[in-house]
């Protein structure tokens, strides 16, 4: 299963190459955990951070136009996962910019908050890649272990402990459920690789179906509530409102990606839709979690529970792709699915990015310490307009492709969906969407209108922001912009893997 | 000596899974929460194990040593929130955790 001392002969330099953005972000963390030990200072391992993950990010820009390669029995590169990955660094470097303007505000040298972040990358890194049940392990363990150690992160937060240990429970339970699913699968083919075929006795013989199925099941479920799907969402709100904002992005971003990719590749590579009670099973999960996240979200006036909630909804439209998906178009269907999910992280980015903003301008000065504002309420939003022109711009271009309007690359997004839930005739899943994106304007657009009204508290000026601050806001103005009128432009970059 | 058929060995971890699940969704107290978890991958490593034997590799033991890790690993993460929980609230009752309210 493992390397053998034969596929250890095969690892030469053009295997190492595909896999070149991991190595390097592993080879990161050593060196990080080295640079500690030499000089504690903040700034110097926020930068080697950074570098580390933009050097990663270079390195894997050549990758996108690469065929698929296997590297050993555990990992294989090729052009999605490629995409996939760069979507991962790109959010973890927004995130490590607003991780490090929040940590900034505390006396402490917090070293293992990028330790910790990196290791989530290195997860994230290895399930987008992955090629087999052992690695997708590895990686899912990877990322949501560190994870649990970031939402639990600051102390002195009211809901650290809480939103800590809601997390950790549910995720532990969540990967057993997917480890007993591999078990059984594996039991009952032998095999634990994504390309193994499924041998044909077990649709003769009763239990070895049974468990057969029970495993894909319990699989399902587990990666489900990773991407909280509607029965499995009942952390999500909780655990972004209370976990620090940078983190939230990375729970929204990357985790996300990384989840729905290798649920892509394994539902591919192993034809789990020949089963009629799997299909049924994601048709149901589907639905409900459009038609849950987006009645869940109307009433919510906390600005990260409702992005929770509008992120429950997303991953129900998303997994329309892979119900409906089939053998012959399947480079479409990753087009869909990676187009889509650039799109969410895009809106997800800004929105995040304004958040963090606004929060450390609400921040008190207590004593020496910055005490940041915990929550976030849509009434903070009120009358950003007036104040911060650009700010509220990156605002209403994020909600406006969250909700789908033409012209930003959620509607393309949706569209990709839509057109192959047409040629799959699945009207009822189309009806779904359709309803779910109608209830979902009625709580996107408060949030606009709450931006133009006005407020005579003045205590929120647009003083003194950060260079990069206005940098990174004025270029996803216009990413997004420019995407939503152009989305060929990702396309190209989405190159098919010849099969 | 006679072979235990694999059916059987499924059942077994199946039960043990439920009741590490039952565990974790009756128990109050947070530290047999983190327990009974430990039985739910504990189960999951019988499974693969008998797994491994049936088809005869080495597949299932490398899969248990890695869930071992992961155990261990989590248990850690949980033992940290854990003392935080104890300092915080000087009670391990898991109901406690109830402040947010959207």
């Amino acid at each position: 299963m493992l390397t053998t001392a034969h596929s250890q002969a095969s690892l030469n330099i053009e295997i190492i190459s595909v896999i070149l953005p991991q190595l390097i972000i592993a080879f990161g963390i050593a060196l990080a955990l080295l640079l500690v030990a030499w000089k504690r200072s903040q700034r110097t391992i926020a930068l080697f951070t950074g570098a580390v993950m933009l050097i990663a990010l270079v390195a894997n820009v050549s990758l996108l136009t690469i065929q698929p390669t296997a590297v050993t029995q555990l990992l294989k590169v090729d052009s999605y996962s490629a995409f996939a990955f760069s979507l991962v660094l790109i959010s973890a470097l927004v995130s490590l910019h607003m991780s490090h303007q929040f940590l900034k505000a505390h006396i402490e040298v917090h070293d293992e908050y990028y330790l910790l972040l990196m290791l989530l990358v290195l997860g994230a890194g290895i399930l987008v890649t992955s090629n087999h049940f052992a690695s997708l392990f590895l990686g899912f363990e990877l990322l949501s272990i560190s994870l649990v150690g970031l939402v639990g992160y600051h102390r002195e937060s009211n809901f650290s402990v809480e939103s800590g240990f809601k997390y950790l429970i549910l995720s532990a339970t969540a990967s057993s459920f997917m480890l007993l699913g591999i078990a059984f699968i594996y039991s009952v083919t032998g095999n634990m690789s994504f390309d193994a075929n499924v041998p044909n006795e077990i649709y003769h013989q009763q239990d070895l179906r049974l468990f057969f199925e029970m495993g894909i099941l319990l699989f399902i479920s587990g990666i489900a509530f990773k991407l909280s799907i509607a029965p499995f969402h009942f952390w999500t709100p909780d655990v972004y409102q209370g976990a620090p904002t940078p983190v939230t992005l990375l729970m929204a971003t990357i985790s996300k990606v990384a989840m729905f990719v290798v649920l892509v590749k394994c539902v591919v590579a192993q034809n789990y839709l020949l089963y009629d009670n799997v299909q049924l099973l994601l048709m149901i999960l589907a639905v409900a979690s459009m038609l849950m996240g987006n009645i869940l979200a109307l009433k919510q006036q906390n600005l990260k529970r409702l992005i929770g909630y509008s992120s429950i909804a997303h991953m129900g439209y998303l997994l329309i792709v892979v119900i409906v998906l089939s053998g012959e178009s399947l480079s479409f269907t990753w087009q869909s699915v990676l187009f889509y999910l650039s799109a969410y992280v895009v809106a997800n980015l800004s929105i995040f990015m304004v958040m963090a903003a606004i929060q450390s301008q609400c921040s008190s000065k207590v004593g020496q310490l910055l005490q940041y504002k915990e929550e976030l309420l849509l009434s903070d939003l009120r009358g950003l307009f007036w104040r911060i022109p650009s700010h509220a711009l990156l605002v209403i271009l994020a909600v406006l492709s969250l909700a789908g309007i033409p012209l930003t690359m959620g509607f393309i997004g949706k569209f990709y969906i839509l057109s192959q839930a047409t040629i799959a005739h699945a009207w009822w899943l189309i009806v779904t969407l359709v309803i779910g994106s109608g209830i979902g304007l009625a709580y996107y657009l408060p949030i606009i209108f709450t931006l133009f009204e006005k407020e005579d508290c003045t205590e929120l000026q647009a003083n003194k922001r950060p260079i990069i601050e206005h940098f990174l806001v004025y270029s996803f103005i216009i990413i997004g912009l420019l995407l939503g009128i152009f989305p060929d432009v990702v396309s190209q970059f989405i190159v098919s893997n010849p099969m | 000596m006679t072979t235990i058929p694999l059916f059987h060995v499924l059942v077994l971890s199946s039960l043990l899974f439920a009741i590490g699940f039952i565990g974790v969704v009756a128990r109050k107290n947070t530290l047999f929460i983190l327990m009974s978890l430990e039985v739910m991958l504990n189960a999951v490593g019988v499974a693969f194990i008998g797994a491994g034997s049936a088809w005869q590799q080495a597949d299932g033991q490398v899969m248990f040593i890695l869930i071992l890790t992961l155990a261990a690993a989590e248990v850690a993460v949980g033992l940290a929130l854990l003392i935080r929980m104890q300092k915080k609230y000087r009670s391990l009752d898991i109901d406690l955790l109830n402040e947010m309210r959207g």
